[in-house]
């Protein structure tokens, strides 16, 4: 119906344009740069033009990406091989430094650690979630949004409500020494690795779960039904059809995760405690009263070329097809 | 027959539980650590193993107005966000048309290399912002901060804006030059009212993101612009836990307001999308 009216518009639009092509009208210029294609004004104007006009267009954004990324990356690699202080030189000493250390290799490897371990608990998690929330269930719109809270408030607080929570006088160890047997002594969850991971799953999940859920409802429900109609059990539906399905959009929320989690920041700074990810590495170079840049920036270019690397592996992986 | 089928509902009943418990524990889950700090900000001595705290106060409040100055640091935190929001919107409003709207060649290209910065963690650029801003006399201004902000909010606001541009059906406009409009009543009337969802939403999100911002704020601020979230991990390093926590409260209670508030109009799973695609 909508379709058969915008067919007869587009006819008289051709009659108009026969009409009033000659008719110029004082905002054509900003018409034409808006691109409307509306009618006249297509007609008018050279390639050139429309070139110089995009090019106009992009303009700010790219201005923003050369002065507020470009610029600082390419800043932070030209100091990161000065020597310290100095505006002349070229030294690869903080990169040999830090890397010859023999706790470098203990940070990147905790970073890593850190990342990785909280995708895997995040897709592990959303699994179940986005599973339960695609039933429509009554009140179903408060716990979606729910899941974006995490993202919501600034990272800061939620890591001071998780210390508070899991703390050695947090409700969480209080529970668990009221109602669960053989637990008499406060449990140790702040400060430690594994405490970091759930720190880390409470504020990155939500990447992995909404990217989850979009794609399970965009499933055809039909799939679902023929295999259920093949005579598969609601089990064997979940493990041979719907999960593969949705495996290519959890991988892709995952990346999400990662990355966030592997530059995570303010999580490590307060509630790291001795374990140090390469984040706050960085930071506590810039924090000392003779501000070490230069050091700060290698660590950071190690930071990035890791991430890069990381990131080109896993996509080639994520681009191969399926065995 | 009847006892089957009576079976059956009450094992449909019982997952219907199971998934409600479990969503109930997530919900918990996601809250409670706000609870937590909701108790620490108002209770008074809570040593030892109790649940609750024995005392109710809200000195910890009149605290963190008084001493932590949280008036200032409110207005800082605004001031600085109003600005970054409108900067990205400037810029966010014609790059997203050229790349929603107009053909451009390798245009998937260019726009992974706009949704870079948020790719990259933020301090291993947030070093070379604070470097270049330490020359160029921008530390401690709030144009300085905001325009830090605006590295990683633009790319946001052209993301969503591009989106919106895109989506902007192009028989419409045809009608609308049917019906005889000239292009400045096409914008007005038609063009207008269609992207004006998706420019708030867009500022929306840029706000909470600014709102939010703490690597590069770190980086930035100086002592007449410290916002609220530096202002929180100055007071944790201080060690003023009830504080900071009355502290959050107020930091918090617009955030989670505002995810509220914008729920029905503007989808905010967006505020989770970091780039399009993979």
């Amino acid at each position: 119906m909508v379709r058969d009216e915008t067919e007869h518009a587009t006819r008289i639009t051709v009659y108009w344009q026969v009409k009033v092509v000659h008719k110029r009208d004082m905002f054509s210029h900003f018409s034409y740069a808006l691109g409307i294609k509306g009618g006249l004004i297509m007609k008018r104007g050279s390639k050139a033009r429309s070139i110089l006009t995009t090019l106009l267009m992009l303009s700010p954004g790219l201005a923003g990406f050369f002065g507020l990324f470009f610029y600082p990356i390419m800043v932070t690699v030209v100091r990161s091989l000065r020597p310290e202080g100095q505006q002349v030189g070229w030294t690869l000493t903080h990169y040999i430094t830090f890397l010859s250390e023999p706790r470098a290799r203990g940070v990147i490897v905790l970073t890593f650690v850190l990342a990785i371990s909280a995708t895997l608990c995040s897709i592990l998690f959303s699994i179940p979630l986005c599973l339960a929330l695609r039933q429509k269930l009554r009140g179903h719109r408060f716990f979606r949004l729910t899941m974006l809270i995490p993202r919501v408030v600034p990272g800061l607080i939620g890591a001071l409500g998780l210390l508070l929570l899991f703390g050695s006088r947090g409700w969480v160890n209080l529970f668990l020494i009221r109602f669960v047997p053989f637990i008499n002594e406060p449990v140790h969850i702040n400060y430690t690795i594994p405490g970091l991971i759930l720190f880390y799953t409470w504020l990155y999940f939500p990447f992995t779960a909404v990217t989850t859920l979009a794609t399970l409802e965009g499933l055809d429900p039909a799939i679902e039904e023929a295999a259920d109609v093949a005579g598969a059990n609601r089990w064997q539906v979940l493990r041979h059809v719907v999960i593969p399905l949705i495996m290519p959009g959890i991988l892709a929320g995952s990346v999400l995760t990662f990355m966030a989690a592997f530059g995570a920041f303010s999580i490590p700074l307060i509630a790291g405690g001795n374990y140090r990810p390469l984040s706050v590495e960085i930071y506590k170079q810039i924090d000392l009263t003779p501000i070490r840049w230069s050091a700060a920036s290698a660590r950071a270019m190690i930071m990035a070329a890791l991430q890069v690397i990381f990131l080109t592996i896993y996509m080639r992986i994520l681009r191969r097809p399926a065995a | 027959m009847k006892l089957i089928r009576q079976y059956l509902t009450a094992i449909l009943n019982a997952r219907k539980l199971l998934v409600y418990t479990f969503l109930l524990c997530f919900a918990l889950m996601i809250y409670l650590p706000f609870l937590m700090i909701a108790l620490k900000s108002i209770g008074r001595g809570w040593f030892g193993r109790l649940w609750l705290p024995p005392e109710l106060t809200l000195d910890w409040y009149k605290w963190a107005i008084e001493v932590t100055n949280i008036v200032d640091i409110t207005k800082n935190t605004l001031i600085i966000a109003a600005l970054a929001v409108a900067m990205s919107t400037l810029i966010g409003i014609p790059t997203g048309w050229a790349l929603g709207r107009r053909n451009i060649p390798g245009k998937e290209l260019l726009m992974s290399m706009i949704l870079l910065p948020r790719m990259i963690p933020p301090i291993a650029y947030a070093l070379g912002v604070a470097q270049i801003f330490y020359r160029l006399h921008l530390i401690n201004t709030h144009f300085g901060v905001a325009l830090a902000h605006v590295a990683v909010c633009a790319p946001y606001a052209i993301m969503v804006l591009s989106a919106t541009f895109e989506g902007l059906d192009e028989r419409v406009l045809e009608a609308a030059a049917v019906c005889g409009a000239n292009a400045w009543r096409t914008f007005i009337h038609v063009i207008l009212p269609l992207i004006l969802p998706g420019i708030l939403s867009s500022m929306i999100f840029t706000f909470t993101s600014s709102y939010n911002e703490f690597t590069l704020t770190l980086m930035t601020y100086g002592k007449d612009t410290i916002t609220l979230p530096v202002r929180t991990y100055i007071a944790l390093g201080e060690g003023y836990w009830e504080v900071t926590s009355a502290m959050s409260i107020l930091l918090v209670i617009p955030s989670i307001f505002v995810l509220f508030l914008i729920q029905r109009q503007v989808a905010p799973e967006k505020l989770v999308g970091g780039f399009k695609g993979v």
